[in-house]
């Protein structure tokens, strides 16, 4: 058995499943705060009985991108964007705090304030909920002030506070659900530095050349491998020839 | 079947409804009392294939796992409640709200559904009807020989006789909603309650943060059209960058099947 045909194939599939969180990001460029994830491959010799000589790549996270999107400006009061680093807290799908930069809020029918895809966004008690109101509006510290509807506008009310968080980056990670947890599991504690920018919404920060630069260096990357495994091929086909001669 | 493939197709598949969203916008540039959408994006699950953390022996842990996601979806389109421009038009049927508020209209079937657009006519019973026909709830007809028609801010609508007499005929009414954004759009510049959207709280225009009339003037459709132009840029590049996305993959699987047979 020609091992050198095995270890080209997993270097083929691991940089098929690179391209596949490559084509993740591109398909995400739109996505309101998204993250892009980054792939790198981690040489994982096998040893055995013998010279270890074969080196199979696993590919592997590392990690996301947590850089800036752009600012687009969209002049809803509800839109907000987190200045530099930090997160606003929601609570996932799983009931746990998770974290994200996607601040497209919006207010339910019992007055839950949500994130677009429903998940609300939490203060350091807990959901965060605004009475029935004519408007909303979210300071920079994450301060909600409400104008209770019916009333006149000198009785608008502070509510409550948006949980911002802004834990180290090494110990965040990326769930299934494509929200940021800390790695432990435990909750970051509020962070008073963070601040909000209302009336605005972060883009994307997937880098769109980049992207592309990616794909094509992966899908070459990706036809190596085959020509390595087509070489095992044919170096098979000729031992096999020299030996059928040979009898 | 190939993630690669399918992530980038997600993506297509997203743009699409993106430039649909965008499309629809500009083609309501002009209608009074629209309200822009736009998209909201999510990306899909992501698939873990090594756990981080997960025990590599006894006593040692993977530093870095695998997970791959699954692409993008557009989760929900959103309308944007800001006020847009008025056009003064001086007629005396055409009225803008200025500030929170929809006018309520009574549908063929008897229900309410809400509107923006104040561009009322008349039907040949004297009540005070859409452009389509549905007449304004609570219902407001004109008497035969009026002279002119004043509607006040507070939504007081008088009418002037023949006799130079000047008579309230009717109150406009607005509702309100909790969340405006949760009212379903159903065409013909309509909205109807939904269950997101909370219950309609009606009251006299001016009062209980409602806005207040303004006879002669419309509200135009809120769309800015630079801003989808932009848009529009940008979901066509997104659009091209997922499908050579496809294209990469699939050279990529033909490679194979051309060189290892």
């Amino acid at each position: 058995m020609d091992r050198g045909l095995y270890v080209a194939m997993t270097g083929a599939k691991q940089i098929m499943q690179a391209q596949a969180v490559n084509n993740h990001n591109i398909a995400n460029s739109s996505t309101v705060g998204f993250r892009a994830d980054a792939v790198s491959f981690v040489s994982q010799p096998i040893y055995g009985v013998g010279y270890p000589t074969r080196v199979n790549a696993v590919a592997s996270d590392s990690g996301t991108d947590l850089s800036s999107g752009v600012l687009q400006g969209t002049g809803r009061d509800l839109d907000v964007a987190v200045n530099g680093k930090g997160y606003i807290a929601v609570r996932g799908a799983d009931g746990t705090e998770a974290y994200t930069r996607a601040g497209d809020l919006r207010v339910g029918p019992t007055g839950e304030v949500t994130t677009a895809s429903g998940l609300p966004v939490l203060t350091e008690q807990g959901p965060l909920v605004v009475p029935p109101a004519t408007n909303v509006t979210i300071g920079s510290d994450g301060t909600v002030s409400v104008l209770p509807l019916g009333l006149a506008p000198q009785a608008i009310a502070q509510t409550d506070r948006i949980k911002l968080v802004n834990p180290p980056q090494k110990d965040l990670q990326k769930g299934d659900d494509g929200l940021l947890r800390l790695k432990s599991g435990a909750k970051a504690p509020a962070d008073p530095g963070v601040t909000l920018t209302s009336g605005v919404l972060e883009s994307s920060n997937v880098n769109a050349a980049q992207s592309l630069i990616n794909m094509i260096e992966l899908q070459r990357l990706y036809d190596f491998q085959v020509k390595s495994m087509s070489s095992s091929d044919q170096n098979e086909q000729v031992a096999e020839q020299l030996m059928s001669n040979a009898s | 079947m190939n993630i690669a493939l399918w992530s980038a197709k997600t993506g297509l598949d997203a743009q699409n409804t993106q430039m649909a969203i965008i499309a629809n916008n500009l083609a309501n540039a002009n209608t009074t009392g629209y309200k822009s959408s736009r998209a909201a994006f999510q990306d899909l699950l992501y698939q873990n294939v090594r756990q981080v953390g997960a025990q590599s022996t006894q006593n040692t842990q993977y530093a870095t796992g695998l997970t791959l996601g699954t692409g993008v979806r557009i989760v929900a389109t959103e309308k944007d409640f800001t006020q847009g421009s008025v056009t003064q038009t001086n007629g005396s049927l055409d009225v803008s709200i200025q500030g929170r508020g929809f006018f309520q209209i009574t549908m063929p079937d008897g229900t309410l559904a809400y509107t923006r657009d104040g561009s009322f006519a008349l039907d040949n019973q004297g009540n005070v009807v859409t452009a389509t026909g549905y007449p304004l709830s609570p219902a407001i007809t004109i008497p035969q020989g009026t002279q002119s028609v004043t509607i006040g801010n507070d939504g007081v609508v008088s009418a002037l006789s023949a006799a130079n007499k000047s008579t309230t005929i009717g109150q406009i009414q607005l509702a309100d909603f909790v969340n405006e954004q949760g009212l379903q759009p159903t065409g013909s510049n309509l909205l109807i309650e939904s269950a997101a959207s909370g219950a309609p709280q009606v009251s006299t225009p001016g009062t209980n943060g409602l806005g207040t009339m303004q006879q002669g003037a419309l509200e135009t459709s809120n769309v800015n059209t630079v801003t989808e132009l932009v848009n529009m840029i940008e979901c066509q590049r997104a659009y091209e960058m997922n499908s050579k996305a496809i294209t990469a993959v699939d050279q990529m699987l033909d490679y194979v099947t051309t060189n290892l047979t």
